[in-house]
């Protein structure tokens, strides 16, 4: 896959060294004279193209006529617009990916300017750290659909609300699916009528509603208190 | 009628003094509130201070309400998100982007958008202006790629065709002719005669052949 990549700061860097590390051809177009020589240190000089990435002779000329895919991550929200808009509108490019700096800038982010998928940093940095705070012990082990749903994984701790308790009873159903259970390091696929033992694992597909009602099931009985006193003394 | 001007750099604060003038209501909006003082102290327009691509800020500007928006802050990237976002977003006809960097006027273009280079169209006047003080433009089309001039048929050309004037000369047509403050449309055999104002549609290239061409004898 050939990607073009807009904005070499730390995003567009990292980005284009996981690309390269698994084979694929890259450009990284960035005019900002401090960047470059950072990005000379990190990356092949053939990777580097130097210019404005939103000039379409530019843009030409780093050869996106023929790339797969836009990754559109400069801090400029207004330039990462205007490349997506100029990658579908002159060059004909798959598919384009944004990174939105500012979230009140998010809304433009769509079709009308040829944005296929908008990934907001701050919001979904935000969103993480808040799952961390609140799911207790469940670990997300991969996001579909942009984050909207997760597979997680969560040990069963003793004395859980959803031990004993059928699957089907549990009230998931809208929202997460318990795919399926480890228990001594055996997996079975569970059925509405199974039920849960404590220690057991399990791995869920779950939207954020669904892994917060799964998180109460399987919480701790007693969530540990923490004792101010003792910090005191 | 209600205008959006995004941006109160020099050009911003005077076109929206302009629109005000005219009697028209006129919203300012730019991220910095100093760039306020730009604006002539009889302007008693509303001034906003946001970024012009948020949804509150364009809404506060009443984009919903407004029949036109020009985009003319300093960024060329900018001012075409913002032009394209009134006219995709709100459905907005009347809008204009400035073209601040005469290399980044693709982007603008890009967007299919009605644009104002006045780098460009400044440099382009001062050059002509300098090549030719004599020569005045009465009209310019786009960025002043093409222009209507007017010209003063000198007396070498007195009893000559129009026709022998404009043989062969290229990106150069002729639109009226006045004589005696009468206009009309002439023809390639129309004769001229001195003190004759002729106007021509003409490029940069077109007009320095033609200015070329009147100060020279005709040819008999």
């Amino acid at each position: 896959m050939f990607v073009l990549i807009a904005g070499g700061g730390r995003t567009g860097a990292r980005l284009a060294n996981l690309l390269i590390n698994q084979n694929h051809k890259v450009r990284l177009v960035e005019n900002r004279r401090e960047l470059l020589s950072l990005l000379h240190q990190e990356l092949p000089t053939e990777v580097i193209y130097e210019g404005n990435p939103v000039d379409p002779s530019i843009l030409e000329a780093a050869g996106l006529r023929d790339a797969h895919a836009v990754a559109a991550v400069t801090s400029n929200d207004s330039i990462n617009l205007a490349l997506c808009f100029l990658a579908k509108s002159m060059f004909d490019v798959p598919r384009t990916i944004a990174r939105v700096n500012n979230p009140n800038n998010a809304w433009l982010f769509n079709e009308k300017f040829h944005v296929d998928v908008a990934l907001n940093s701050a919001d979904v940095l935000a969103h993480l750290i808040q799952e961390e705070m609140s799911l207790g012990d469940m670990m997300t082990i991969f996001k579909v659909r942009r984050g909207l749903y997760a597979v997680v994984e969560e040990k069963v701790p003793e004395g859980a609300k959803g031990i004993g308790m059928p699957l089907k009873d549990m009230g998931l159903a809208e929202y997460c699916v318990i795919a399926a259970i480890i228990r001594d390091g055996v997996m079975t696929l569970p059925r509405g009528d199974s039920t849960l033992q404590a220690n057991d694992e399990i791995i869920a597909v779950a939207s954020p509603e669904g892994a917060q009602k799964l998180a109460e099931l399987l919480a701790f009985p007693n969530y540990p208190t923490r004792d101010r006193n003792k910090r005191s003394a | 009628m209600n205008f959006i001007v995004v941006g109160c750099g020099r050009v911003g604060a005077e076109l929206a003094y302009h629109l005000f003038r005219g009697g028209h209501q006129v919203v300012v909006v730019d991220s910095n509130k100093e760039a306020f003082n730009r604006l002539h102290p009889d302007f008693r327009g509303r001034t906003l201070e946001g970024e012009g691509l948020a949804e509150s800020v364009l809404e506060r500007a009443g984009i919903r309400e407004a029949d036109g928006l020009a985009a003319v802050t300093n960024s060329d990237t900018l001012n075409a998100v913002v032009a394209h976002t009134a006219i995709a977003f709100y459905n907005i006809s009347n809008v204009v982007a400035r073209n601040y960097d005469p290399n980044l006027r693709a982007v603008i273009e890009a967007f299919g958008l009605q644009t104002v280079g006045s780098t460009y169209w400044g440099a382009q006047r001062v050059e002509e202006l300098l090549m030719n003080p004599s020569q005045k433009a009465v009209y310019s089309a786009g960025n002043g790629e093409v222009e209507v001039y007017e010209m003063l048929i000198p007396e070498n050309w007195n009893e000559h065709t129009l026709g022998d004037l404009l043989d062969s000369l290229k990106q150069c047509y002729p639109v009226a002719l006045s004589r005696a403050g009468r206009a009309s449309l002439p023809e390639m055999s129309t004769k001229l005669k001195t003190g004759d104002v002729l106007n021509v549609s003409s490029t940069f290239e077109g007009i320095g052949a033609l200015t070329a061409r009147l100060s020279k004898k005709a040819e008999a």
